[in-house]
């Protein structure tokens, strides 16, 4: 479903990949085990187009990234970013933004159904009145998966979301996204991933 | 039409100059070299510039005129790209298409429906009127350029999760367009808010010096006002739009 094919990539003269080749199936959990700079993130926003590599191909559904497919990985993939970089507004405002895009349109962005994965998440409707800056670093790593879980893409990736947790809820939110029917690639340096039975892992 | 007044007349004004240089002597001040260089620099500027100027009001034709208008445009271009540090191959078109199309289209409008003329290139307004709203756009631009580009840099990481939420490149951009607009236009809503209580604007104690009634000035000056405003806020949004049109990669990623 998701192919990286011989990546080169340098940044400043640093080699992160060469002859880098991962090939990941519909459904599968893939966790990305590399130490820091080592290029996880990279691979993430490679898929994204954010980098684009110095050689090789990216595919999602044999489709290879290029500007004309481009939308469609935009579309097919919910992305957590490590900070959760949204602009300085309040949540609600935000949440509004974000289901008023063009591609979001058809999203049931209710506020039934913010309140339940609120519920799950254990963040709370004041949550909502707050900017992304005065929510702590975990609130708002649970707000990206809200926003992830809202968004129901096919492909879910998610860079360093459980850092900011604490213990009980890096268990919930791991045991959240093994049980998503997605495609998910976890970039991450908790252990609690390693642990996981059902987690394929792609070291280098 | 007012009085001319002499050179030597001017000179006087030279004289209170003497202490200003004794006293920056006293504080150790060093700017007289710089307060000298740059009146001598005016006075000869302006000379030419005068002179130049006469000569296209004798001759008054439509193709001077509105070669003159081009001049105008072309540095204000230049300026644009120099002061913002981007490329000049690339930009020169956008920049240059982003000043003349709402200067040029409001500048003939002005001429025609506000005041009204018979001749639209009739150098005594074209190209003040003209200059004026190059002048205004000029500020609008860079202000526009600088503070769109420089907030997408600065928070790269934010615009890429808002290309990944969104997909599409231009409502990614929504927030920082929305924001390079408004710090464009805020400096004009403050002085059209303000005007006339501070000081009389440059037109307005122009036209009363030559003769006008105030009651005249101000209605040039409301006019131009707005029509400075409209120049600025149309230049701002096309020089966002024909930039990035350049400025982003396949990807939708800033490379300038």
């Amino acid at each position: 479903m998701i192919v990286f094919k011989n990546i080169h990539l340098k940044f400043q003269d640093k080699v992160l990949f060469e002859q880098f080749n991962l090939e990941i199936t519909e459904g599968s959990k893939v966790l990305l085990k590399a130490p820091s700079g080592k290029g996880k993130s990279s691979l993430i926003k490679m898929l994204l187009g954010f980098i684009t590599p110095d050689k090789g191909e990216v595919y999602l559904d044999h489709k290879k990234l290029n500007k004309q497919t481009l939308p469609y990985f935009r579309k097919n993939i919910g992305y957590v970013s490590q900070d959760v970089d949204l602009r300085n507004e309040k949540m609600e405002t935000l949440l509004e933004q974000i289901s008023g895009f063009n591609s979001n349109k058809h999203l049931d962005f209710s506020k039934e159904k913010i309140a339940s994965l609120f519920t799950f998440f254990e963040l709370h409707k004041a949550h909502l009145t707050k900017t992304p800056k005065e929510l702590s670093g975990g609130e708002r790593q649970r707000m990206g998966l809200v926003i992830c879980a809202l968004l129901d893409r096919k492909v879910w990736l998610l860079d360093e979301v459980t850092s900011g947790l604490d213990e009980a809820a890096k268990e919930k939110v791991v045991n959240y996204i093994m049980e998503q029917n997605k495609t998910i690639l976890i970039s991450s340096h908790d252990k609690i991933w390693t642990e996981n039975k059902e987690i394929s892992i792609k070291e280098w | 039409m007012v009085d001319s007044i002499s050179y030597l007349s001017i000179m006087t004004l030279i004289l209170w100059l003497i202490p200003i240089i004794f006293i920056n002597r006293y504080f150790k001040l060093s700017i007289n070299k710089k307060i000298v260089y740059s009146i001598i620099r005016m006075l000869i500027q302006l000379t030419l510039v005068g002179l130049f100027l006469q000569g296209v009001f004798d001759l008054n034709h439509v193709f001077i005129n509105i070669g003159y208008l081009v001049m105008m445009i072309a540095v204000a271009s230049f300026s644009t790209i120099r002061t913002c540090q981007i490329d000049l191959k690339k930009y020169s078109l956008p920049i240059l298409l982003s000043f003349i199309l709402p200067n040029l289209i409001l500048v003939i409008f002005f001429n025609a429906f506000v005041i009204g003329l018979d001749t639209l290139w009739d150098a005594r307004f074209l190209i003040p009127i003209g200059g004026m709203l190059l002048g205004n756009s000029l500020s609008g631009n860079i202000i526009g350029i600088n503070q769109f580009y420089k907030t997408i840099k600065e928070n790269e990481k934010q615009y890429f999760y808002l290309l990944s939420l969104s997909g599409n490149r231009l409502e990614a951009l929504r927030p920082y367009i929305k924001e390079a607009l408004l710090a464009s236009v805020s400096p004009t809503i403050a002085s059209i808010e303000t005007i006339g209580l501070v000081a009389l604007p440059g037109m307005m104690t122009g036209q009363i010096l030559g003769g006008s009634l105030p009651l005249t000035a101000i209605k040039y000056q409301i006019a131009i006002m707005i029509t400075i405003f409209i120049a600025r806020y149309i230049g701002t949004l096309l020089v966002i739009i024909f930039t990035a049109s350049k400025s982003f990669n396949d990807y939708d990623v800033l490379d300038m």
